[in-house]
Protein backbone atom coordinates (compact mmCIF):
# COMPACT_ATOMS: atom_id res chain seq x y z
CA UNK A 1 0.00 0.00 0.00
CA UNK A 2 2.82 2.36 0.57
CA UNK A 3 5.05 3.33 -1.55
CA UNK A 4 7.54 5.37 0.23
CA UNK A 5 8.94 7.76 -1.91
CA UNK A 6 11.50 9.79 0.17
CA UNK A 7 12.55 12.53 -2.94
CA UNK A 8 9.36 14.46 -4.15
CA UNK A 9 8.32 17.19 -2.57
CA UNK A 10 8.68 17.20 0.89
CA UNK A 11 5.46 18.16 1.77
CA UNK A 12 1.99 17.04 -0.44
CA UNK A 13 -1.04 18.63 0.61
CA UNK A 14 -3.14 16.15 2.26
CA UNK A 15 -5.96 18.62 3.70
CA UNK A 16 -9.39 18.71 1.82
CA UNK A 17 -10.69 21.90 1.74
CA UNK A 18 -14.67 21.81 0.59
CA UNK A 19 -17.24 24.27 0.83
CA UNK A 20 -19.39 22.05 2.28
CA UNK A 21 -17.66 19.56 4.76
CA UNK A 22 -17.96 15.58 4.21
CA UNK A 23 -20.38 13.72 6.69
CA UNK A 24 -18.81 10.46 7.22
CA UNK A 25 -19.85 7.03 8.31
CA UNK A 26 -16.91 5.46 9.27
CA UNK A 27 -18.48 2.24 10.25
CA UNK A 28 -18.95 1.35 6.70
CA UNK A 29 -15.96 3.23 6.09
CA UNK A 30 -18.50 5.80 3.74
CA UNK A 31 -18.08 9.24 2.70
CA UNK A 32 -20.44 11.26 1.24
CA UNK A 33 -19.72 14.67 -0.51
CA UNK A 34 -22.69 16.95 -0.21
CA UNK A 35 -20.76 19.80 -2.78
CA UNK A 36 -22.02 19.63 -6.67
CA UNK A 37 -19.66 17.89 -8.53
CA UNK A 38 -17.32 19.88 -10.30
CA UNK A 39 -17.07 18.78 -14.23
CA UNK A 40 -15.47 21.12 -16.69
CA UNK A 41 -16.45 19.04 -20.18
CA UNK A 42 -17.37 15.94 -21.03
CA UNK A 43 -14.49 14.66 -22.76
CA UNK A 44 -12.91 15.73 -19.28
CA UNK A 45 -15.46 13.38 -17.48
CA UNK A 46 -13.03 10.83 -16.09
CA UNK A 47 -10.02 12.98 -14.53
CA UNK A 48 -12.78 14.92 -13.03
CA UNK A 49 -14.13 12.08 -11.15
CA UNK A 50 -11.05 10.57 -10.14
CA UNK A 51 -10.19 14.25 -9.05
CA UNK A 52 -13.60 13.90 -7.03
CA UNK A 53 -12.40 10.38 -5.84
CA UNK A 54 -9.15 11.13 -4.49
CA UNK A 55 -10.59 14.74 -2.56
CA UNK A 56 -12.74 11.95 -0.80
CA UNK A 57 -10.31 9.33 -0.53
CA UNK A 58 -7.85 11.53 1.27
CA UNK A 59 -10.73 12.98 3.63
CA UNK A 60 -12.03 9.57 4.40
CA UNK A 61 -8.36 8.59 5.10
CA UNK A 62 -7.56 11.82 7.13
CA UNK A 63 -10.82 11.17 9.12
CA UNK A 64 -10.10 7.28 9.49
CA UNK A 65 -6.41 7.67 11.27
CA UNK A 66 -7.29 10.62 12.73
CA UNK A 67 -10.69 10.02 15.04
CA UNK A 68 -10.63 5.91 14.93
CA UNK A 69 -8.37 3.99 17.31
CA UNK A 70 -5.27 2.37 16.37
CA UNK A 71 -3.56 -0.86 17.46
CA UNK A 72 -0.73 -2.07 16.93
CA UNK A 73 -0.96 -6.21 16.36
CA UNK A 74 1.47 -9.05 15.07
CA UNK A 75 -1.01 -9.51 12.20
CA UNK A 76 -0.77 -5.51 11.18
CA UNK A 77 -2.25 -2.56 12.16
CA UNK A 78 -5.75 -2.23 13.22
CA UNK A 79 -8.50 0.56 13.13
CA UNK A 80 -11.26 -0.01 15.88
CA UNK A 81 -14.28 1.07 13.69
CA UNK A 82 -17.77 3.10 15.21
CA UNK A 83 -21.20 1.48 15.14
CA UNK A 84 -22.85 2.02 12.02
CA UNK A 85 -25.09 4.85 11.58
CA UNK A 86 -26.73 4.59 8.47
CA UNK A 87 -30.37 2.65 8.36
CA UNK A 88 -30.07 0.11 6.56
CA UNK A 89 -33.08 -2.68 6.05
CA UNK A 90 -32.84 -6.06 7.35
CA UNK A 91 -33.45 -8.93 5.60
CA UNK A 92 -35.57 -10.77 7.74
CA UNK A 93 -38.56 -9.12 10.34
CA UNK A 94 -36.79 -9.51 13.91
CA UNK A 95 -36.80 -12.65 15.48
CA UNK A 96 -39.97 -13.31 18.19
CA UNK A 97 -38.70 -12.87 21.95
CA UNK A 98 -38.16 -16.23 23.59
CA UNK A 99 -40.86 -17.75 25.43
CA UNK A 100 -41.17 -17.61 28.82
CA UNK A 101 -40.63 -20.91 30.89
CA UNK A 102 -42.82 -22.40 33.24
CA UNK A 103 -41.01 -21.52 36.23
CA UNK A 104 -40.16 -17.82 34.62
CA UNK A 105 -44.44 -17.24 34.26
CA UNK A 106 -44.77 -18.68 37.76
CA UNK A 107 -41.97 -16.50 39.41
CA UNK A 108 -43.51 -13.57 37.62
CA UNK A 109 -46.87 -14.00 39.10
CA UNK A 110 -45.19 -14.74 42.40
CA UNK A 111 -42.88 -11.28 42.20
CA UNK A 112 -40.19 -13.76 42.97
CA UNK A 113 -36.70 -12.52 42.06
CA UNK A 114 -33.55 -13.87 42.17
CA UNK A 115 -31.66 -13.31 45.52
CA UNK A 116 -29.33 -10.24 46.13
CA UNK A 117 -25.66 -10.53 46.93
CA UNK A 118 -26.43 -9.45 50.44
CA UNK A 119 -29.02 -12.35 50.73
CA UNK A 120 -27.38 -14.83 49.05
CA UNK A 121 -23.91 -14.80 51.71
CA UNK A 122 -24.39 -16.95 54.70
CA UNK A 123 -22.50 -14.66 57.14
CA UNK A 124 -24.67 -12.15 59.29
CA UNK A 125 -23.34 -9.26 61.10
CA UNK A 126 -24.41 -9.89 65.02
CA UNK A 127 -24.92 -6.63 66.67
CA UNK A 128 -25.38 -7.73 70.33
CA UNK A 129 -22.13 -9.63 69.75
CA UNK A 130 -20.37 -7.53 67.92
CA UNK A 131 -19.22 -10.64 65.64
CA UNK A 132 -19.54 -12.59 62.42
CA UNK A 133 -22.30 -15.39 62.67
CA UNK A 134 -24.21 -17.83 60.23
CA UNK A 135 -27.51 -17.27 59.11
CA UNK A 136 -27.99 -21.01 59.93
CA UNK A 137 -26.50 -24.49 61.02
CA UNK A 138 -24.10 -24.72 63.91
CA UNK A 139 -24.28 -21.77 65.61
CA UNK A 140 -26.45 -20.13 63.47
CA UNK A 141 -28.39 -16.99 64.07
CA UNK A 142 -32.04 -18.37 63.72
CA UNK A 143 -31.59 -20.33 67.00
CA UNK A 144 -30.75 -17.17 68.85
CA UNK A 145 -34.48 -17.41 70.07
CA UNK A 146 -34.15 -20.88 71.60
CA UNK A 147 -31.15 -19.89 74.02
CA UNK A 148 -33.93 -17.25 76.14
CA UNK A 149 -34.17 -18.10 79.87
CA UNK A 150 -36.78 -17.06 80.45
CA UNK A 151 -39.70 -16.89 78.00
CA UNK A 152 -43.79 -15.22 78.24
CA UNK A 153 -46.32 -18.07 78.41
CA UNK A 154 -48.18 -18.30 75.13
CA UNK A 155 -51.59 -19.41 76.17
CA UNK A 156 -53.08 -20.36 72.88
CA UNK A 157 -49.82 -22.64 72.27
CA UNK A 158 -49.47 -24.04 75.64
CA UNK A 159 -53.36 -25.25 75.29
CA UNK A 160 -52.13 -27.18 71.49
CA UNK A 161 -49.15 -28.35 73.23
CA UNK A 162 -48.58 -32.03 72.55
CA UNK A 163 -48.66 -34.12 75.90
CA UNK A 164 -45.06 -34.45 76.89
CA UNK A 165 -43.70 -31.67 74.62
CA UNK A 166 -42.14 -28.54 76.30
CA UNK A 167 -41.40 -24.67 75.45
CA UNK A 168 -37.32 -26.17 75.13
CA UNK A 169 -37.59 -27.83 71.95
CA UNK A 170 -40.13 -25.48 70.17
CA UNK A 171 -37.89 -23.82 67.97
CA UNK A 172 -36.08 -26.80 66.93
CA UNK A 173 -39.33 -28.70 65.91
CA UNK A 174 -40.70 -25.51 64.26
CA UNK A 175 -37.61 -25.49 61.92
CA UNK A 176 -37.02 -29.19 61.58
CA UNK A 177 -41.19 -29.17 60.42
CA UNK A 178 -39.98 -26.28 58.10
CA UNK A 179 -37.62 -28.59 56.41
CA UNK A 180 -40.16 -31.82 56.36
CA UNK A 181 -42.54 -29.31 54.46
CA UNK A 182 -40.20 -28.27 52.01
CA UNK A 183 -39.00 -31.38 50.80
CA UNK A 184 -42.72 -32.44 50.67
CA UNK A 185 -43.16 -29.59 48.48
CA UNK A 186 -40.08 -30.96 46.43
CA UNK A 187 -41.00 -34.50 46.24
CA UNK A 188 -45.17 -33.49 45.36
CA UNK A 189 -43.69 -31.22 42.70
CA UNK A 190 -41.13 -33.91 41.20
CA UNK A 191 -44.03 -36.00 41.18
CA UNK A 192 -46.22 -33.64 38.92
CA UNK A 193 -43.62 -32.71 36.71
CA UNK A 194 -43.42 -36.39 35.71
CA UNK A 195 -47.12 -36.51 35.01
CA UNK A 196 -47.35 -33.37 33.04
CA UNK A 197 -44.59 -34.25 30.82
CA UNK A 198 -44.32 -37.78 30.24
CA UNK A 199 -41.40 -38.40 32.73
CA UNK A 200 -39.16 -36.10 30.02
CA UNK A 201 -38.23 -33.50 32.51
CA UNK B 1 -44.23 -19.54 0.00
CA UNK B 2 -42.03 -22.75 0.10
CA UNK B 3 -43.49 -25.71 2.16
CA UNK B 4 -42.67 -25.35 6.10
CA UNK B 5 -39.85 -27.79 6.70
CA UNK B 6 -39.43 -29.27 10.11
CA UNK B 7 -35.99 -30.33 10.69
CA UNK B 8 -35.56 -34.29 10.81
CA UNK B 9 -31.64 -34.54 11.52
CA UNK B 10 -29.06 -32.45 12.91
CA UNK B 11 -27.94 -31.02 9.71
CA UNK B 12 -30.98 -30.00 8.07
CA UNK B 13 -31.57 -27.90 11.34
CA UNK B 14 -28.27 -26.19 11.65
CA UNK B 15 -29.23 -25.13 7.96
CA UNK B 16 -33.24 -23.93 8.78
CA UNK B 17 -30.96 -22.26 12.10
CA UNK B 18 -28.76 -20.65 9.79
CA UNK B 19 -31.64 -19.10 7.62
CA UNK B 20 -34.03 -18.04 10.58
CA UNK B 21 -34.48 -14.53 11.44
CA UNK B 22 -31.87 -13.10 14.02
CA UNK B 23 -31.24 -10.08 16.12
CA UNK B 24 -28.26 -9.59 14.73
CA UNK B 25 -27.80 -10.80 10.61
CA UNK B 26 -26.11 -12.82 8.38
CA UNK B 27 -24.53 -10.41 5.87
CA UNK B 28 -26.76 -9.93 2.87
CA UNK B 29 -26.21 -12.85 0.08
CA UNK B 30 -26.48 -10.87 -3.67
CA UNK B 31 -27.92 -13.13 -6.25
CA UNK B 32 -26.57 -12.09 -10.02
CA UNK B 33 -29.47 -12.85 -12.92
CA UNK B 34 -29.97 -12.57 -16.14
CA UNK B 35 -33.01 -12.32 -18.28
CA UNK B 36 -34.07 -14.26 -20.92
CA UNK B 37 -32.36 -11.40 -23.63
CA UNK B 38 -29.24 -9.74 -21.90
CA UNK B 39 -26.61 -8.16 -24.39
CA UNK B 40 -23.09 -8.91 -23.61
CA UNK B 41 -22.27 -5.63 -22.14
CA UNK B 42 -24.80 -6.67 -19.42
CA UNK B 43 -23.56 -9.68 -18.87
CA UNK B 44 -20.08 -8.35 -18.42
CA UNK B 45 -21.31 -5.82 -15.97
CA UNK B 46 -22.82 -8.32 -13.84
CA UNK B 47 -19.88 -10.51 -14.20
CA UNK B 48 -17.81 -7.47 -12.66
CA UNK B 49 -20.32 -6.58 -10.16
CA UNK B 50 -19.74 -9.86 -9.10
CA UNK B 51 -16.34 -10.06 -8.64
CA UNK B 52 -16.88 -7.20 -6.11
CA UNK B 53 -19.32 -8.61 -4.53
CA UNK B 54 -17.75 -12.09 -3.43
CA UNK B 55 -17.25 -13.88 -1.87
CA UNK B 56 -21.36 -12.68 -0.24
CA UNK B 57 -22.97 -13.34 -4.39
CA UNK B 58 -24.11 -16.29 -6.45
CA UNK B 59 -24.28 -15.89 -9.81
CA UNK B 60 -26.78 -17.75 -12.22
CA UNK B 61 -26.24 -18.17 -16.03
CA UNK B 62 -29.60 -19.77 -17.41
CA UNK B 63 -32.10 -17.14 -18.91
CA UNK B 64 -35.06 -16.46 -16.77
CA UNK B 65 -38.40 -14.94 -18.41
CA UNK B 66 -38.60 -12.58 -15.70
CA UNK B 67 -40.18 -8.92 -16.04
CA UNK B 68 -39.20 -7.67 -12.41
CA UNK B 69 -41.75 -5.12 -12.45
CA UNK B 70 -44.32 -6.81 -13.78
CA UNK B 71 -44.60 -9.46 -12.02
CA UNK B 72 -41.71 -9.98 -9.06
CA UNK B 73 -42.96 -13.26 -7.69
CA UNK B 74 -40.04 -15.35 -9.58
CA UNK B 75 -37.65 -13.46 -7.76
CA UNK B 76 -38.99 -13.79 -4.59
CA UNK B 77 -38.73 -17.66 -5.15
CA UNK B 78 -34.91 -16.85 -5.98
CA UNK B 79 -34.81 -15.00 -2.86
CA UNK B 80 -36.02 -17.39 -0.71
CA UNK B 81 -34.62 -20.31 -2.13
CA UNK B 82 -31.21 -19.03 -2.24
CA UNK B 83 -31.36 -17.14 0.93
CA UNK B 84 -30.45 -13.90 -1.18
CA UNK B 85 -31.94 -10.70 -0.08
CA UNK B 86 -30.17 -9.17 -2.88
CA UNK B 87 -30.81 -9.91 -6.68
CA UNK B 88 -29.10 -8.06 -9.75
CA UNK B 89 -31.08 -8.48 -12.61
CA UNK B 90 -29.89 -7.75 -15.91
CA UNK B 91 -32.03 -7.60 -19.43
CA UNK B 92 -31.96 -5.98 -22.65
CA UNK B 93 -34.78 -5.06 -24.57
CA UNK B 94 -35.47 -2.20 -27.71
CA UNK B 95 -37.25 -0.14 -24.90
CA UNK B 96 -34.95 -0.58 -22.07
CA UNK B 97 -31.43 -1.66 -23.56
CA UNK B 98 -29.00 -2.89 -21.19
CA UNK B 99 -31.20 -2.61 -17.89
CA UNK B 100 -29.81 -3.68 -14.61
CA UNK B 101 -32.32 -4.08 -11.75
CA UNK B 102 -31.27 -3.84 -8.33
CA UNK B 103 -33.92 -5.67 -6.46
CA UNK B 104 -33.69 -5.64 -2.06
CA UNK B 105 -36.08 -8.10 -0.55
CA UNK B 106 -37.48 -8.18 3.25
CA UNK B 107 -38.46 -11.64 4.20
CA UNK B 108 -38.56 -12.84 0.65
CA UNK B 109 -40.92 -10.12 -0.77
CA UNK B 110 -39.55 -6.80 -2.96
CA UNK B 111 -39.00 -4.20 -0.67
CA UNK B 112 -37.73 -2.06 -3.28
CA UNK B 113 -36.11 -1.91 -6.71
CA UNK B 114 -34.26 0.70 -9.28
CA UNK B 115 -33.55 -0.01 -12.66
CA UNK B 116 -30.48 1.23 -14.00
CA UNK B 117 -29.79 1.74 -17.70
CA UNK B 118 -26.08 1.01 -18.21
CA UNK B 119 -23.89 3.26 -20.81
CA UNK B 120 -22.76 0.61 -23.68
CA UNK B 121 -19.90 3.41 -25.14
CA UNK B 122 -18.44 4.37 -21.84
CA UNK B 123 -18.90 0.63 -19.72
CA UNK B 124 -15.46 -0.69 -19.56
CA UNK B 125 -14.91 -4.03 -17.47
CA UNK B 126 -12.46 -4.81 -14.80
CA UNK B 127 -10.61 -6.54 -17.35
CA UNK B 128 -10.04 -3.48 -19.06
CA UNK B 129 -7.62 -2.01 -17.26
CA UNK B 130 -4.42 -3.22 -17.03
CA UNK B 131 -2.79 -3.22 -13.66
CA UNK B 132 -2.93 -5.09 -10.45
CA UNK B 133 -6.50 -5.38 -8.85
CA UNK B 134 -7.01 -5.89 -5.50
CA UNK B 135 -7.53 -8.83 -3.14
CA UNK B 136 -10.87 -10.57 -3.09
CA UNK B 137 -13.55 -10.07 -0.80
CA UNK B 138 -11.61 -6.68 0.62
CA UNK B 139 -14.07 -4.22 2.34
CA UNK B 140 -13.94 -1.11 -0.25
CA UNK B 141 -14.58 2.31 1.36
CA UNK B 142 -16.80 3.99 -0.55
CA UNK B 143 -17.90 7.88 -1.38
CA UNK B 144 -21.00 9.37 -3.00
CA UNK B 145 -20.10 12.80 -4.43
CA UNK B 146 -22.81 14.83 -5.58
CA UNK B 147 -25.80 16.71 -4.23
CA UNK B 148 -28.49 14.10 -5.17
CA UNK B 149 -27.25 12.05 -3.34
CA UNK B 150 -27.92 14.13 0.04
CA UNK B 151 -31.83 14.95 -1.11
CA UNK B 152 -34.01 15.34 2.21
CA UNK B 153 -36.77 13.52 0.49
CA UNK B 154 -36.34 9.88 -0.47
CA UNK B 155 -35.85 9.75 -4.47
CA UNK B 156 -34.04 7.44 -6.81
CA UNK B 157 -30.88 9.17 -5.66
CA UNK B 158 -31.39 8.29 -2.39
CA UNK B 159 -32.42 4.86 -2.81
CA UNK B 160 -29.48 4.42 -4.99
CA UNK B 161 -27.58 5.14 -1.91
CA UNK B 162 -28.75 3.01 -0.10
CA UNK B 163 -28.62 0.48 -2.61
CA UNK B 164 -25.30 0.89 -3.00
CA UNK B 165 -24.41 1.10 0.38
CA UNK B 166 -25.65 -2.10 1.26
CA UNK B 167 -23.90 -3.51 -2.13
CA UNK B 168 -20.47 -2.56 -1.04
CA UNK B 169 -20.79 -2.68 2.64
CA UNK B 170 -19.14 -6.08 2.81
CA UNK B 171 -18.73 -8.69 6.40
CA UNK B 172 -19.50 -6.74 9.46
CA UNK B 173 -16.73 -5.81 11.01
CA UNK B 174 -15.67 -4.14 14.14
CA UNK B 175 -11.93 -3.46 13.34
CA UNK B 176 -9.94 -3.17 9.97
CA UNK B 177 -6.54 -3.71 8.94
CA UNK B 178 -4.97 -0.44 7.48
CA UNK B 179 -3.41 -2.84 4.86
CA UNK B 180 -6.88 -3.60 3.71
CA UNK B 181 -7.73 -0.33 2.91
CA UNK B 182 -6.82 -0.77 -0.77
CA UNK B 183 -9.63 0.69 -3.08
CA UNK B 184 -12.40 3.30 -3.18
CA UNK B 185 -16.26 2.64 -4.63
CA UNK B 186 -16.79 6.39 -5.79
CA UNK B 187 -20.67 6.98 -6.77
CA UNK B 188 -20.71 10.25 -8.18
CA UNK B 189 -23.80 12.57 -10.02
CA UNK B 190 -24.41 16.07 -11.43
CA UNK B 191 -26.45 17.84 -9.94
CA UNK B 192 -29.94 18.35 -11.42
CA UNK B 193 -30.18 21.58 -14.03
CA UNK B 194 -33.60 23.34 -13.78
CA UNK B 195 -35.57 23.04 -16.43
CA UNK B 196 -34.18 20.15 -17.80
CA UNK B 197 -35.97 16.91 -18.52
CA UNK B 198 -33.11 14.33 -17.98
CA UNK B 199 -32.26 12.93 -14.74
CA UNK B 200 -28.11 13.15 -14.44
CA UNK B 201 -26.71 9.96 -14.93
CA UNK B 202 -25.01 7.64 -12.34
CA UNK B 203 -21.27 7.50 -12.57
CA UNK B 204 -19.86 4.27 -10.91
CA UNK B 205 -16.05 4.13 -10.76
CA UNK B 206 -13.58 2.28 -8.64
CA UNK B 207 -10.24 2.91 -7.72
CA UNK B 208 -7.45 1.74 -6.41
CA UNK B 209 -5.35 3.72 -3.62
CA UNK B 210 -2.13 4.80 -3.09
CA UNK B 211 -0.37 6.71 -0.53
CA UNK B 212 2.69 8.65 -0.63
CA UNK B 213 4.45 9.99 2.13
CA UNK B 214 3.36 13.66 2.37
CA UNK B 215 6.14 14.79 5.44
CA UNK B 216 3.33 14.92 7.81
CA UNK B 217 1.47 12.52 9.68
CA UNK B 218 -1.18 11.36 7.42
CA UNK B 219 -0.42 9.95 4.10
CA UNK B 220 -1.15 11.64 0.73
CA UNK B 221 -3.53 9.90 -1.40
CA UNK B 222 -3.50 9.24 -5.15
CA UNK B 223 -5.85 6.96 -6.67
CA UNK B 224 -5.77 4.76 -9.53
CA UNK B 225 -8.42 3.15 -11.83
CA UNK B 226 -9.26 -0.11 -11.05
CA UNK B 227 -12.37 -1.02 -13.14
CA UNK B 228 -15.24 -1.30 -13.78
CA UNK B 229 -15.96 2.10 -15.14
CA UNK B 230 -20.18 2.40 -15.75
CA UNK B 231 -22.39 4.87 -16.35
CA UNK B 232 -25.98 4.60 -15.62
CA UNK B 233 -29.36 6.56 -16.27
CA UNK B 234 -31.73 5.77 -13.85
CA UNK B 235 -34.88 3.87 -15.31
CA UNK B 236 -38.20 3.23 -12.96
CA UNK B 237 -38.24 2.81 -9.52
CA UNK B 238 -40.54 0.62 -7.04
CA UNK B 239 -39.99 2.28 -3.47
CA UNK B 240 -40.51 0.25 -0.30
CA UNK B 241 -43.80 0.26 1.33
CA UNK B 242 -43.82 2.36 4.32
CA UNK B 243 -45.33 0.19 6.88
CA UNK B 244 -43.21 -2.58 5.49
CA UNK B 245 -40.13 -0.27 5.32
CA UNK B 246 -40.53 0.65 8.95
CA UNK B 247 -40.93 -2.83 9.66
CA UNK B 248 -37.46 -3.43 8.10
CA UNK B 249 -35.47 -1.14 9.86
CA UNK B 250 -36.18 -2.04 13.29
CA UNK B 251 -33.36 -2.32 15.37
CA UNK B 252 -32.98 -5.49 17.94
CA UNK B 253 -32.46 -3.82 21.66
CA UNK B 254 -29.23 -4.34 22.61
CA UNK B 255 -27.68 -5.11 25.87
CA UNK B 256 -25.33 -1.72 25.68
CA UNK B 257 -26.51 0.72 28.62
CA UNK B 258 -28.86 3.12 27.98
CA UNK B 259 -28.55 6.86 28.92
CA UNK B 260 -29.67 6.96 32.05
CA UNK B 261 -32.78 9.59 32.12
CA UNK B 262 -33.33 12.93 34.13
CA UNK B 263 -29.78 12.65 35.64
CA UNK B 264 -27.21 15.03 35.19
CA UNK B 265 -24.14 16.40 36.54
CA UNK B 266 -23.28 19.97 36.83
CA UNK B 267 -20.22 21.94 35.76
CA UNK B 268 -19.27 21.63 39.45
CA UNK B 269 -20.05 17.92 39.12
CA UNK B 270 -22.46 17.50 41.67
CA UNK B 271 -24.97 15.01 40.51
CA UNK B 272 -28.39 16.48 39.36
CA UNK B 273 -31.56 14.71 39.75
CA UNK B 274 -35.33 15.48 38.47
CA UNK B 275 -37.83 13.31 39.79
CA UNK B 276 -41.27 13.36 39.25
CA UNK B 277 -44.01 14.08 42.17
CA UNK B 278 -47.63 13.00 40.14
CA UNK B 279 -50.30 15.47 40.33
CA UNK B 280 -51.03 17.44 42.81
CA UNK B 281 -54.38 17.34 44.56
CA UNK B 282 -55.75 20.43 44.95
CA UNK B 283 -58.64 19.12 47.21
CA UNK B 284 -56.40 19.41 49.82
CA UNK B 285 -54.80 22.68 49.05
CA UNK B 286 -54.99 24.44 52.58
CA UNK B 287 -56.12 27.99 51.69
CA UNK B 288 -56.43 30.77 54.15
CA UNK B 289 -58.27 30.11 57.16
CA UNK B 290 -61.16 32.46 57.78
CA UNK B 291 -63.88 31.99 60.44
CA UNK B 292 -66.46 32.75 57.34
CA UNK B 293 -65.27 29.68 55.30
CA UNK B 294 -65.44 27.05 58.19
CA UNK B 295 -67.57 23.97 57.08
CA UNK B 296 -69.38 24.94 60.61
CA UNK B 297 -71.06 27.28 59.72
CA UNK B 298 -72.88 25.38 56.95
CA UNK B 299 -75.39 24.07 58.91
CA UNK B 300 -76.20 24.98 62.30
CA UNK B 301 -75.00 22.32 64.98
CA UNK B 302 -74.96 22.27 68.49
CA UNK B 303 -71.64 23.23 70.33
CA UNK B 304 -69.74 20.45 71.28
CA UNK B 305 -69.94 18.87 67.26
CA UNK B 306 -68.43 22.08 66.63
CA UNK B 307 -65.77 21.64 68.59
CA UNK B 308 -65.14 18.46 67.60
CA UNK B 309 -65.42 19.48 63.55
CA UNK B 310 -62.14 21.81 64.42
CA UNK B 311 -59.88 19.28 65.87
CA UNK B 312 -60.60 17.09 62.50
CA UNK B 313 -60.39 20.06 60.42
CA UNK B 314 -56.94 20.94 62.26
CA UNK B 315 -55.72 17.33 61.40
CA UNK B 316 -55.55 17.33 57.63
CA UNK B 317 -53.42 20.69 57.52
CA UNK B 318 -50.66 19.55 59.72
CA UNK B 319 -50.11 16.58 57.39
CA UNK B 320 -49.82 19.21 54.89
CA UNK B 321 -47.69 21.41 56.34
CA UNK B 322 -44.98 18.45 57.03
CA UNK B 323 -44.87 17.72 53.52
Amino acid sequence: MADSEPKGPSRLPVVVNKATPYTFDLGLLLASDPNPLLLTSPENLNDDLAATARDGAQALLNQLLSTCPITNTPNGVLLSLPGIETRLPREKPLPPPKAQTTWEKFAAKKGIKSKSAEAKKKMVYDDATGEWVPKWGYKGINKKADEAWIVEVDEKKERERKEGAQVQGDGRRERKEKVRRNERLQRANERKQKKNHGGRG
Amino acid sequence: MLRQIKPRNARSKRALDKKAPKAVENPKTTLFLRGTTCSQVVQDALTDLFQLRIPLAKKFTKKNPIHPFDDASSLEFFSEKNDASMLVFGSTSKKRPHAITLVRTFSYKVLDMVELYLNAETFRTLAQFKNKKCAVGLKPMLLFAGTPFESPVSDEYTLLKSFFTDFFKGEPADKVDVEGLQYIVSISARDTVDGEEVKPSVHLRVYLIRTKKSGQKLPRVEVEEMGPRMDFRVGRVKEADESIMKEALKRAKTSAERPKKNISTDIVGDKMGRIHLGRQDLKELQTRKMKGLKRSRDVARSEDEMEEDEISEDEPAKKTRKR
